[in-house]
């Protein structure tokens, strides 16, 4: 164990020498960043009204609670922000009252919701004038949000397998293999020694993805048991990949392959019935998606979890002892 | 320390071996040397005693142990330098040292005193990246004494170096042997087997023809001669003659009567020349 410590240390120390490496290090912190600017939340508003400054300060505080509020200098800078790509109402005064100005592309029931923003305003109802009761299912987090992060976490999995090719490829590269060989640590110990990093990344890359994008009461035992698949995913690709590479250029030409089953497996597992399901079944990257979506969901059950997990395992394990005897001969 | 005994490898495992029906002995404490072409079986032949190669027929005991069924603690016995210089060319000399050292069971030496050896003490700090080849070399040459070996594999240890940096690495290896380190040395070098030696092992093309020490094998194959250089006619003739056949003996006195000489001196047959007259074949 203290010889694979040795191993691990060794390649961390290096990895933090390569702008590659490093960079595969901290993405996982880079991507939950990232998940959190780009996916709304629920309490985002989806429409946004433009104003004029200082026009009618009252109905700007009013709307601001239902809607993102952007104030501009005149009418003729109004139009203008109106006139843009993305869509905006404004409430242009006119008269004693305010005309709603528009490209006119604009989806039907949003400007159904500005014309009822208006009319809310003009009418001075509170939300407190409401009688609805609230139920929910205690949801907080979007399903893109869900989504972006299920695929990072895949992500991240195929970057730990990359930082393992990584050191694989240095040590082919210098072949310092041979050397070390001729010391007391086995096969088997440097193998495992060298799998330590890799598999390390997708452990704390999706915790620390989870953790920041806010999915902290999620089942955290059934998504340990999917993460630990992941680090096998993780392994064997790294392997696969440092054996039969001799650069990390090639290396990750070879990564870019795995974005075709990994995005195939998720447009399969979103967009197709369950009729179609099969289809992608042979991808690891399918069973892992559909585990941790059901956990991100709150709909997960330990029988799944592990079925899916179990057939994870399964399929790495024909594919390892299918090239058990290029692995040994790539290591020799 | 080594017994190889009918030691047979073929690659292809067709029957065509790389060695074939392989058997030699060294003794503790002594200097073996293994010489060859390139392609004679030498690598193998060390891979399969160093474990790099899978043992596929015969036996082979390594420092006691057997060959077969190795065991890692084999390794904390021997050392290995390679003929190609493998360090981590992003770590520095002095980290090369330091992360093989922690791979051993065995007390090791300390990294400085041995960069200092090799002519490395001041360039600890530096990259391996950044050294150059022969610089490497003796990096790689250095990480082979880390765990005190008692066995030490040398794979054409002064290839690449300058003269003066090859003469250090053998004061090296002689002084290390006279602590009582066995020495296996690979080499097509003839003149570093001679220097270094106390037996040598030819081999080609998988076969072992010979082993005997360079000083029986001169005695036996090597002819002592005596080579002249006159002036006759105008023209400067070069001319070599047996010290110990009679004609020859007469001829060379009669020049020496007749003849302006230039140069004269003995010479001795080297091994490269035993090897060709024994094997039939060059080293290149």
């Amino acid at each position: 164990m203290k010889k694979m410590l040795i191993i691990f240390m060794r390649d961390v120390k290096v990895n933090k020498r390569d702008f590659i490496s490093l960079y595969i290090l901290i993405v996982p912190i880079i991507f939950g960043i990232v998940i959190n600017l780009i996916a709304p939340g629920v309490n985002d508003t989806t429409i946004n009204i433009a104003l004029i400054e200082g026009e009618n300060i009252e109905m700007q505080e009013y709307l601001k609670d239902f809607a993102k509020i952007s104030v501009y200098k005149d009418k003729a800078e109004l139009e203008e922000r109106v006139a843009r790509r993305d869509e905006v109402f404004a409430y242009v005064p006119d008269g004693d009252g305010y005309y709603i100005l528009q490209q006119g592309d604009e989806l039907e029931g949003l400007l159904d919701y500005a014309k009822m923003m208006l009319a809310f305003y003009e009418d001075d109802v509170q939300i407190e004038d409401s009688t609805a009761e609230i139920h929910d299912f205690g949801r907080i987090n979007p399903p893109l949000k869900r989504l972006l992060l299920n695929i990072m976490m895949m992500f991240t999995a195929i970057l730990g397998g990359m930082l393992i090719a990584i050191n694989i490829i240095e040590e082919k590269i210098d072949k310092t293999i041979r050397a070390i060989h001729i010391t007391p640590i086995s096969r088997t110990g440097y193998i495992l020694g060298k799998s330590i990093i890799g598999a390390i990344l997708p452990l704390y890359g999706s915790i620390g993805l989870l953790l920041i994008t806010g999915f902290s009461d999620i089942n955290w035992y059934q998504m340990m048991v999917l993460i630990v698949v992941s680090m096998v995913v993780s392994i064997l690709f790294g392997f696969i990949q440092g054996i039969n590479n001799t650069s990390v250029m090639d290396a990750a030409g070879s990564v870019k392959m795995l974005f075709l089953p990994l995005g195939g497996a998720v447009a399969v597992a979103e967009l197709l019935s369950d009729k179609w399901q099969w289809i992608v079944y042979w991808i690891p990257f399918y069973w892992t998606y559909k585990g941790v979506d059901e956990i991100l969901t709150y709909q997960s059950s330990w029988q799944n979890t592990l079925i899916y997990g179990g057939i994870v395992v399964g399929i790495s394990a024909v594919v390892y002892i299918l090239l058990i005897p290029k692995i040994r001969k790539g290591l020799e | 320390m080594i017994k190889v005994k009918g030691l047979n490898h073929s690659y292809k495992k067709d029957g065509k071996y790389a060695v074939n029906n392989v058997n030699f002995e060294v003794a503790e404490g002594e200097i073996f040397g293994f010489l060859g072409p390139s392609g004679a079986g030498k690598s193998t032949t060390q891979n399969i005693m160093t474990g790099l190669l899978q043992l596929q027929e015969g036996e082979v005991t390594v420092a006691g142990y057997d060959v077969k069924h190795i065991k890692n603690e084999m390794f904390n016995q021997i050392g290995m330098s390679f003929e190609q210089s493998n360090v981590y060319s992003k770590m520095t000399a002095k980290e090369n040292l330091d992360f093989y050292r922690k791979l051993f069971d065995v007390e090791t030496r300390e990294p400085q005193d041995l960069l200092d050896l090799v002519g490395l003490g001041d360039k600890g700090n530096i990259r391996a990246g950044e050294f150059s080849k022969g610089m490497k070399h003796r990096l790689t040459f250095a990480r082979s004494m880390i765990n005190n070996p008692t066995l030490w594999f040398l794979d054409e240890p002064t290839t690449g170096l300058d003269p003066s940096i090859a003469a250090d690495i053998k004061d090296i290896i002689r002084r290390e042997n006279k602590k009582g380190v066995t020495v296996f040395l690979t080499t097509h070098n003839m003149y570093i087997a001679d220097e270094l030696c106390d037996r040598v092992a030819f081999i080609v093309d998988g076969d072992i023809k010979l082993i005997d020490s360079p000083k029986n094998l001169k005695l036996q194959y090597g002819e002592q001669l005596v080579e002249v250089e006159y002036i006759k006619d105008g023209d400067v003739v070069k001319e070599s003659f047996s010290t110990i056949k009679t004609e020859d003996k007469n001829q060379l006195k009669d020049i020496i009567d007749k003849y302006e000489i230039q140069t004269m001196h003995t010479k001795e047959a080297t091994l490269e020349e035993i090897f060709i007259k024994v094997t039939g074949r060059g080293l290149k």
